[in-house]
């Protein structure tokens, strides 16, 4: 019988090929699609935009879960009473206008009239109450109905005691109030969340996750044009309430597409923007200066810390905590993926509302950690390594993303102040597991990616007394400080701006000086597009806009001129 | 080895080359890290960074440049290899001996019914579940006792096929796939430290040995001096270690040989997958993972990596087949 044998020129063969991949990867960047027109011309209707994602999406129904990329699909599809404008702040948009009666507890709408559903039916007043009903009801599973807790009524509809909604009121065809226990300067951008968003008589009044997604949003989706893990597709709603929007015939997406395809089929002008990349080719795209006008950072909405569990030993002494928040170089997060990390010193990042430049946070001063540590009975001789805290801590990491190299950093800090962890790889439901339960896991990496662009979508759900749970506790530090639970009661109520940004200094300073988390950086996306994708721009609020884009390829023949009957 | 064997062994240049690249591993894993002057953990934030942010390229201070975390890849290449080989090794010696011990049993007992230590077999099931249920000491007592009765009643209760149970037991673990078994141990045990890697590997990767190990004892057992051996009486375990066990060393080491190089990829792929030791340990596959990203700008983080896993593979292959070469030219 003849052997099977190793030969050596197979493996040569496969040294030359690793060799060969290696040097022969394509660096260079291609050039840049042009576009037809110079900067400047009027917008022209027509085209598809193609884009792509990682991963693939949940749900499009926005009284149910959702991911950040279904929400890049469900702005467009369902529009709201109110929207975000692009710098965040509350704008009409189904709504005409509205008025604030009784002190801030009264909310009255006025809709605009006129208005075309997907399905061609009018939009009323009862399609606004009957969907958030449906939206808040307790058979439906929406993970922000308690964010509307504040509407009259609430509690006992959301108990199932009551059959409606008592404090939305329909006093006219088009016009209907919200009547809220007590003033809430956040009622607003609350309500430009996706979850109240009026949808189609076709989605009834319960929830249900078969239901074909329909609202009144520029694009609307039809049957079989949304195959789970392959594409979705959005057409124009011809009917959309704003003349002449929107340009494009259709937006498609392609689901879980890996980066590098991405990349290279958005070189072929196969994809028409890029969003997913490597930081590798995020520093390329930057740094050439044929595409570095045409990539933009997005608002840094996702903040993300080591949370303390301030009930578990170390964590449970102040200085310990102080230690770590001072033992953090931030600079060292940034190194690792410079291209979407901010710095975070406090709790909200720079650009977003209830940043304040005067509040001076959590900074790296290693001389500072070691006081802290010795302050704390543990001191740390660095020279001889010697003393700290006697014990390994065990730091959870799910082997994905950002996380598991931030945390091989983290390890390296802390060890030059006596603070020794170990890295534990855990699957990402265990991982939730251990750091949403009170004696879970001492310390861990927390995130929060900001529902509305308001200090309250931070500080509320984060460190305040009543978001700590037994099992699934998103006060992930199980941290309370009476003192700071009412002043942001407070800011929640308070209408005055001045008012309100002073008491969220005084609750800034309480947690940086406390530090139930070290805040360590903001991530924020890159997107890059192709020269003739024109009207783009990003969003604070809304990952990848493109209700605003036009198309203009040269030599493209599908586009026509803005308002030309097409 | 014998004259003859050696001299094929020496005259084969894959065999001479591959027992090359196989000590050069080894020294290199051994005396690497000593030699190189970077912590293998430790980020170098000043010297290990370009200037537009990227890890830097190989140079006069990094030999091999740095890896995204900006920690010297030489340095984490000779840590990893320590790493690797030590668990190539002992998880090979585990699956040799568990392939060793079965193969020659199954072997010897092929075409009859033996008797079985029922009372061994019993206190290991007994510690077996004890363990389980997280009861240390019970289970060492349930192992005492079953060796105590065991001695009390030498091999009583009913007769056993050994070699059809034992090579049922292997046909119906060649049916798991390799890496899903391994991955599914690992998940169940602390899957973070390099005893339980090479515990997982060692226990999954005996079933290829015991198969050649018992067509190797059934073609011993048969022969003149065995049949001698047992005439004049000497006891069935004194066969198999003096005379049996010898002359089925040249497979068994060709086979362990070979089977090294499938421990480091198989390693390699646990790490890869996410499944290995829990970093900031480098191993060769973490390293391939961690560098797959860079690779355009930065191909020395796959490279490096890359080159060391098909060295030692191809190594540790050829130094096998040329064993085998020389101890059973006929097989050749």
């Amino acid at each position: 019988m003849r052997s099977i044998r190793t030969k050596p020129e197979a493996f040569a063969w496969a040294a030359a090929l690793l060799a060969g991949g290696a040097i022969g990867c394509r660096e260079q960047l291609a050039t840049p699609i042009p576009a037809g027109h110079e900067p400047g011309a009027s917008p022209r209707r027509g085209g598809t935009l193609h884009l792509a994602w990682l991963q693939d999406i949940r749900n499009l129904d926005p009284a149910g879960p959702s991911d950040g990329y279904a929400l890049q699909a469900m702005h467009l599809l369902f529009a709201g009473l109110v929207d975000f404008d692009d710098q965040g702040r509350p704008v009409p948009e189904l709504a005409d206008h509205w008025d604030i009666a009784d002190g801030g507890r009264t909310y009255r709408f006025t809709l605009r009239t006129g208005v075309r559903m997907h399905d061609g039916d009018e939009l009323t007043a009862d399609d606004v109450k009957r969907s958030a009903e449906r939206a808040l009801h307790p058979t439906t599973p929406d993970p922000n109905a308690s964010y509307f807790k504040n509407i009259e009524g609430y509690d006992a509809f959301a108990a199932g005691r009551a059959d409606h909604l008592t404090g939305i009121g329909v006093e006219g065809r088009y016009v209907l109030s919200f009547r809220l226990a007590e003033p809430d300067a956040t009622f607003l951008p609350v309500l430009a969340m996706p979850t109240l968003r009026p949808v189609c008589k076709t989605a009834g009044d319960r929830y249900l996750d078969t239901w074909l997604p329909c609202g009144a949003g520029p694009f609307k989706l039809r049957p079989g044009d949304w195959q789970r893990g392959t594409r979705l597709r959005l057409v124009r709603h011809d009917e959309y309430f704003r003349p002449g929007r929107p340009y494009l015939d259709a937006v498609e997406w392609t689901c879980n597409m890996q980066v590098t395809a991405q990349r290279f089929r958005f070189e072929d002008g196969q994809l028409d923007i890029l969003r997913d990349m490597t930081q590798a080719d995020q520093l390329r795209f930057a740094a050439d200066p044929r595409w570095k006008d045409l990539g933009s950072m997005e608002t840094d909405r996702t903040v993300l810390g080591e949370s303390m569990n301030t009930r578990m030993p170390p964590f449970d002494n102040i200085e310990v905590r102080r230690a770590v928040a001072a033992a953090i170089d931030r600079n060292h997060y940034k190194a690792i993926k410079p291209g979407y990390i901010t710095v975070l010193t406090q709790l909200v990042p720079p650009g977003v509302p209830g940043f304040d430049p005067e509040v001076e946070g959590q900074r790296h001063d290693y001389r500072a950690a070691l006081d802290h540590m010795r302050k704390a009975g543990y001191p740390y001789d660095p020279e001889s390594g010697r003393g700290g805290w006697p014990e390994t801590i065990v730091y959870p990491v799910y082997d994905q993303g950002l996380l598991v190299y931030t945390a091989q950093v983290l390890k390296q800090d802390l060890a030059k102040i006596g603070l020794r962890i170990e890295l534990k790889l855990v699957s990402w439901p265990a991982f939730l597991a251990l750091q949403q339960r009170p004696g879970g896991v001492a310390i861990s990496q927390a995130n929060w990616e900001m529902d509305y662009p308001d200090p309250s979508s931070l500080f509320d759900p984060l460190f305040t007394t009543e978001s700590i749970g037994s099992e699934s506790s998103f006060n992930t530090a199980f941290y309370t400080n009476a003192r700071f639970d009412d002043l942001v009661a407070r800011a929640r109520r308070e209408g005055n701006p001045d008012h309100r940004r002073a008491l969220y200094r005084e609750a800034n300073d309480i947690l940086c000086d406390e530090a139930p988390w070290a805040f360590a950086y903001a991530y924020h996306f890159y997107d890059v597009r192709q020269p003739y994708v024109r009207g783009f721009k990003p969003h604070a609020v809304w990952p990848m806009d493109v209700s605003a884009v036009w198309l203009d390829r040269a030599g493209g023949a599908s586009n026509s001129p803005a308002g030309s009957g097409r | 080895m014998q004259a003859q064997a050696r001299s094929r062994f020496l005259k084969n240049k894959a065999a001479v080359a591959g027992t090359a690249i196989v000590f050069a591993l080894v020294a290199f894993a051994s005396i690497g890290p000593a030699l190189v002057s970077h912590d293998p953990l430790e980020s170098d934030f000043v010297r290990g960074i370009s200037a537009d942010g990227a890890p830097v390229g190989p140079n006069a201070v990094f030999l091999l440049g740095t890896d995204r975390l900006f920690r010297d890849v030489l340095a984490r290449l000779a840590y990893a290899g320590r790493l690797s080989l030590l668990i190539c090794i002992c998880a090979t010696a585990i699956a040799t001996g568990i392939g060793a011990l079965v193969g020659i049993v199954a072997g010897w007992n092929e075409g009859g019914r033996a008797r079985v230590p029922w009372p061994i077999l019993a206190g290991l099931c007994a510690a077996g579940a004890a363990l389980a249920a997280g009861r240390p000491r019970l289970a060492a007592l349930g192992l005492v006792a079953g060796v105590a009765a065991a001695g009390a009643r030498r091999f009583g209760g009913p007769r056993l096929d050994i070699d059809g149970w034992l090579m049922r037991s292997v046909d119906v673990l060649l049916a798991f796939p390799f890496l899903l078994l391994v991955m599914a141990i690992g998940a169940a045990l602390d899957r973070s430290s390099a005893v339980t890697i090479f515990v997982t590997l060692g226990v999954t990767s005996w079933l290829g040995i015991a198969r050649v190990l018992r067509a190797k004892t059934m073609q011993v057992r048969s022969l003149e001096y065995i049949v001698a051996a047992r005439a004049l009486g000497q006891s069935t375990m004194a066969i198999l270690f003096s005379h049996v066990l010898p002359n089925v060393a040249g497979p068994l080491f060709v086979s362990a040989t070979i089977l090294a190089g499938q421990m480091i990829v198989a390693d390699a792929v646990l790490s890869y997958l996410g499944v290995g030791i829990a970093p900031p340990t480098p191993t060769w596959g973490r390293m391939l993972f961690e560098g797959q990203d860079l690779y355009v700008g930065a191909p020395w983080l796959v490279a490096a990596p890359g080159v060391a896993i098909l060295l030692a593979v191809w190594g540790f292959s050829m130094l096998g087949e040329g064993l085998r070469d020389a101890l059973d030219p006929h097989q050749a």
